[in-house]
């Protein structure tokens, strides 16, 4: 049973899974730091997963796909920074509310765009090519796997450390969690406190715009409506499981990763579709409760104190 | 009394989000759409036209007050525990368990029709109470926050409700996941003398005015719309706030699944897997919830504004070749406008924190 299960193609199906959420989850975790409840990463994704085969089908290049994602990305991101830094809305809100404006939007354009209803597959449509590293790649199991990636797929695993650097061993990082956690004490020792949450939620709207170009360019060369399927919302839980640290969201998203890859592998070994749906939702949820960690601020956030 | 306390909201929360003009959002948000139709190549006049025509001719008010009844009772869902602070999102499992319940029943229970369809709602409310209590539970018992348990709770819902429909309620007969139909004496009725309506308009309507009162003229709803405004200080006055958290959670589950059996009873007449959780119901009530700032009557307004922007939606889309997804996107923009306080003609007795400028 075990020997069937785990093997390379189950490793491949993981990191396929992983990579979206976890460059979604960076991005929040930026948010996270600064201070700003993100939770329209998966409006963003989508925003970025349309724009890439639209932009890749147009001009027949996968990279120019991967940076209109990354730019409508940001594009959509300053709707919540407008919104929140600088009109003091409820993020809650407009987070709620982006999302549902992208499936709108992506919704009306792909039938008036490309004249199709539901999924829209090209051979126009250019996919990302995964690049193998030499010599790493000839790892055993691993190799093939984790050194023969698309271009995002990378970017995302070099965050990690990247962004722990960034945030714990830099002054830019300090100013970052300072804004976050201390706006009024931050702003007296001269950090502009509204242009840094900016820089953040720019950066989320980024790093999610990317997630949906891997999502539409890597995972599949193609786009569907509503492609995001809730990674976006898995993204947002994944920052809260690994408390907004850089090493701790990787861990939250390859354990989505796992239980999605899993999933997908059990449901070939006859395991009911259903279950396999529930899996990740119902991990992510055993995980939370498992933590148990007090989620005062969020509660209050969202809310209520109990 | 309560103006004064109106002001003392410290919180900013979504209840003043939604407190500037929407007369002025809405046309900012059919602006911004026309503006979108015009960039896809069409003309958004003749669309727009079609919206209005489709929604008030012909079929369409009929259309319009069968789709205004689930999305009117979702945003009566969302509205009692938002009043209380509590931003549910989980409410789509409500309604998807609720009319798996309600369908089950319905099919098996040898009754009279009106006896089997009232005890069909009735396990429609129980099974989407339930589903709601468990993200309530988790917040009182285990610091879990409702928005994200709610919202993880949906997925599960639908496909808990798919596997049992799948091996234990299937009808071989049909070609897509789903339950035998439900014997006619069953079904929820069409009521002549209004448009030929669903007779579940009745239970909405209704729900509308108890809820409206409940909210201005009892002790509880009064003490809910202080927890809104401010926790702690609702708690120094003696409300309880795990109680009022289980009890208005549970309520607005039960409103969900009573909508979900309503869905199964009066419109599918059956229950087909995917079916309710795709309507996006759960979404728009959200919306007419905020847009209706949880106040009972005014969601009533907004529920139709947004079934008529939905139904005028599908006839543009027949007539002007113009994807009906344009009235989410106005939906969308609407909220965001008012979320973001875009329009603000006198901004009173809010102090912006100094620190921060």
């Amino acid at each position: 049973m075990f020997d069937r299960l785990f093997d390379a193609a189950l490793l491949d199906s993981v990191v396929r899974a992983t990579v979206p959420i976890l460059l979604a989850a960076l991005g929040g975790l930026i948010c996270e730091r600064a201070g700003i409840f993100q939770i329209s990463l998966e409006g963003t994704m989508l925003v970025g997963a349309f724009t890439a085969v639209s932009v890749s089908y147009a001009t027949g290049n996968a990279y120019v796909g991967v940076l209109a994602a990354m730019i409508a990305g940001a594009l959509v991101s300053l709707l919540l920074a407008y919104g929140c830094v600088t009109r003091r809305g409820d993020p809650i809100v407009i987070g709620i509310a982006i999302n549902l404006l992208a499936v709108g939007v992506t919704g009306f354009l792909l039938p008036q765009f490309f004249d199709v209803r539901g999924v829209f597959q090209s051979p126009k449509i250019i996919g990302l090519h995964r690049y193998a590293i030499p010599g790493l790649s000839e790892i055993p199991v691993i190799g093939p796997t984790l050194f023969r990636m698309a271009v995002p797929a990378y970017i995302a695993f070099a965050l990690v450390p990247a962004l722990w650097v960034v945030l714990f061993r830099t002054p830019l990082g300090l100013r970052l969690r300072g804004v976050g956690e201390r706006p009024g004490a931050a702003a007296t020792r001269g950090v502009p406190v509204v242009r840094y949450q900016y820089l953040a939620v720019v950066a989320s709207g980024v790093l999610a715009g990317l997630a949906g170009a891997q999502l539409s360019l890597g995972n599949v060369v193609q786009f569907a409506e509503n492609m995001s399927a809730g990674r976006g919302w898995i993204a947002v839980v994944a920052v809260l499981l690994g408390r907004a640290h850089p090493y701790g969201v990787l861990a939250a998203c390859a354990l989505f990763g796992v239980a999605e890859g899993l999933g997908f592998r059990l449901q070939g070994n006859g395991l009911a579709v259903q279950i396999t749906d529930a899996l990740p939702w119902v991990v992510t949820l055993v995980a939370l409760l498992l933590a148990r960690k007090q989620f005062s601020r969020l509660i209050d956030l969202t809310g209520r104190a109990t | 009394m309560r103006e004064r306390l109106a002001q003392l909201d410290v919180r900013r929360r979504a209840f003043d989000a939604v407190a500037s003009p929407v007369g002025a959002s809405i046309v900012l948000a059919i602006l911004v759409a026309g503006v979108v139709i015009t960039v896809s190549g069409a003309n958004p006049f003749t669309a727009y036209s079609e919206m209005w025509s489709g929604a008030v001719t012909g079929n369409g008010p009929r259309t319009l007050i069968n789709r205004a009844i689930p999305i009117v009772g979702l945003g009566l869902a969302v509205s009692i525990p938002f009043r209380t602070g509590i931003i549910n999102i989980g409410i789509e499992g409500s309604m998807v368990v609720g009319g798996f319940a309600a369908s089950i029943v319905a099919i098996n229970l040898e009754a009279p029709g009106i006896v089997v369809m009232i005890a069909a709602c009735l396990a429609g409310a129980g099974a989407g109470a339930f589903w709601s209590l468990l993200p309530a539970l988790a917040q009182t018992e285990l610091q879990l926050p409702i928005l994200i348990s709610g919202l993880l709770l949906n997925e599960p819902a639908r496909a808990l409700t798919s596997y049992l429909t799948k091996n234990y309620f299937a009808d071989p007969a049909a070609t897509s996941t789903s339950t035998r139909q439900i014997p006619i004496p069953a079904r929820i009725p069409s009521v002549g003398w209004v448009l030929d309506a669903s007779a579940t308009l009745f239970v909405v309507l209704g729900l509308v005015v108890l809820i409206a009162l409940f909210n201005n003229r009892t002790a509880p709803g009064y003490q809910n719309f202080i927890s809104g405004l401010n926790l702690r200080f609702s708690r120094y006055g003696g409300v309880n706030s795990k109680r009022q958290i289980v009890a208005s959670m549970v309520v607005g589950g039960a409103i969900a699944g009573v909508v979900g059996a309503h869905l199964v009873l009066g419109q599918a007449f059956r229950f087909v897997d995917g079916d309710l959780a795709g309507t996006g119901f759960a979404w728009t009530g959200l919306l007419v919830c905020l847009l209706a700032a949880n106040r009972a009557v005014p969601i009533l307004v907004a529920g139709v504004l947004f079934a008529g922007l939905q139904v005028g939606g599908l006839a543009m889309q027949r007539n002007a070749g113009v994807s009906s997804q344009l009235a989410q996107v106005i939906q969308a923009v609407l909220i965001l406008a008012l979320a973001m306080r875009v329009i603000i003609i006198r901004r009173r007795n809010r102090p912006v924190p100094a620190e921060v400028r």
